[in-house]
């Protein structure tokens, strides 16, 4: 009984650590090139990518895609297409500030649900955050740190890591991560040659994208 | 109006006899690709898409043995591999430094691709459910490919360009509504070589 309760108990403390935001960083005050050092691991003017993707869902599944995406940061709109090794087209869709169109998809890629989902990973990978930046400026260690808050009340956290990579995360209202993205350089126009995206929930899942060919 | 007749008679004859030659080569490709009992090539794969200003290049190797195999390999960007023996159809994509089976959703798309694929390549075109063939001679001979209803979203039109000696494919472009198009080239083709019966068994 006693064992129980002491299991209940630090799996409650392991829950709760789980799920407990991450400790705020004591920022120094920011000048406005920390800000515009992190608005630049984001493609600027129109561009194009083409990426491999490896996705891996729930530890079992695993699966070798290209993605190809088109991007205008100035109208934030995005076209990106999922296609199978042979380039066979799975999905093809589209999003800006109106919402998201898809233009063509095979089941199980055409829900609307996928569409969102697939276009707001792509949104959090390749445009800067949207809504207001918060705070910006460089840590204890002298990385730079900036902070974007949308209205709805979810947080992109940008942060400058060891060896010139980065890292997002994505929070919602309450400062629960939901997605978190590592980038690596080297950085072309914006683009990391390596994005490393995990999602937390509703469903784990993770990506990891390599940079094959990019234009403008 | 004799003569008007005459060249009627004559349009007619000539139409009749390139229809007669038409069924003749194509019976005689048939009779091509029944030679054929492996092939072993490299390939290139160009895809052209209009959101693409650079074409994205892929390159593979393929395996073929007429008793009903296919090995279709790409090496790069993605390295990927698609086994049929028989009705099996296996899938996988090298990731992390193993080999590891394809998610399930996406294998339906890609197991249609294969059994179209083994089709082209043993010549047996009646057999599609999903595309109408005709043969268009000259040099090289074609055979286009047109797709019914539900297809026709995706694909257009199959063209397969066949080489001088019988039964084999020198090349194929498929072209999708919305201006997509992939072109296919094979190269260092290996006929009638013998071929390990692990090729389409294992990645």
């Amino acid at each position: 009984m006693i064992c129980n309760k002491i299991l209940l108990i630090g799996l409650s403390g392991f829950l709760f650590l789980g799920c407990a935001p991450l400790t705020k960083i004591a920022l120094s005050p920011g000048s406005p090139e920390d800000l515009a050092a992190c608005s630049h691991i984001f493609p600027s003017g129109a561009w194009e990518s083409v990426h491999k993707i490896e996705a891996d869902v729930g530890g079992s599944i695993s699966s070798s895609l290209l993605g190809i995406t088109q991007g205008d940061p100035e109208r934030r709109r995005l076209h990106s297409l999922l296609l199978t090794p042979e380039g066979f087209i799975l999905f093809e869709g589209s999003a800006d500030e109106d919402g998201t169109t898809i233009q063509k998809a095979l089941p199980p890629f055409d829900s609307l649900t996928f569409a969102r989902g697939l276009m707001e990973d792509v949104s959090i990978l390749f445009l800067s955050p949207s809504g207001m930046a918060k705070a910006w400026g460089k840590d204890v260690k002298g990385f730079r740190f900036c902070v974007w808050e949308s209205p709805n009340g979810f947080q992109s956290e940008v942060r400058e890591l060891i060896n010139q990579d980065w890292q997002i995360l994505y929070r919602d209202a309450q400062g629960d991560l939901i997605k978190e993205v590592f980038l690596r350089g080297p950085f072309i126009n914006g683009l990391a040659g390596f994005q490393e995206l995990t999602t937390f929930r509703p469903r784990p899942y993770k990506l990891r994208m390599t940079l094959l060919q990019n234009g403008h | 109006m004799r003569r008007f007749l005459f060249l009627a008679i004559l349009m007619m004859i000539c139409l009749v006899s390139a229809e007669a030659r038409s069924d003749q080569d194509l019976a005689s490709l048939k009779e091509g690709f029944g030679n054929i009992n492996s092939v072993k090539a490299e390939f290139l794969q160009k895809r052209t898409l209009p959101i693409l200003t650079k074409p994205l290049l892929s390159e593979g190797r393929f395996f073929f043995q007429a008793s009903g195999s296919l090995r279709w390999e790409y090496l790069s960007p993605l390295r990927s591999v698609m086994l049929q023996k028989g009705e099996t159809i296996q899938l996988y994509h090298f990731s992390g430094g193993e080999w590891k089976p394809e998610m399930t959703q996406v294998v339906e798309a890609r197991r249609m691709v294969i059994g179209e694929i083994s089709r082209w390549f043993q010549g047996r075109f009646d057999d599609s459910k999903v595309f109408q063939h005709r043969y268009v001679s000259g040099s090289p001979g074609r055979i286009i490919l047109t797709p019914g209803e539900g297809i026709s979203k995706f694909i257009r039109q199959i063209e397969i360009f066949l080489g001088s000696r019988p039964g084999i494919i020198e090349k194929v472009e498929i072209v999708e509504p919305g201006g997509s198009r992939t072109s296919i080239e094979f190269r260092k083709m290996e006929i009638n070589s013998n071929i390990s019966s692990e090729i389409f068994e294992k990645p």
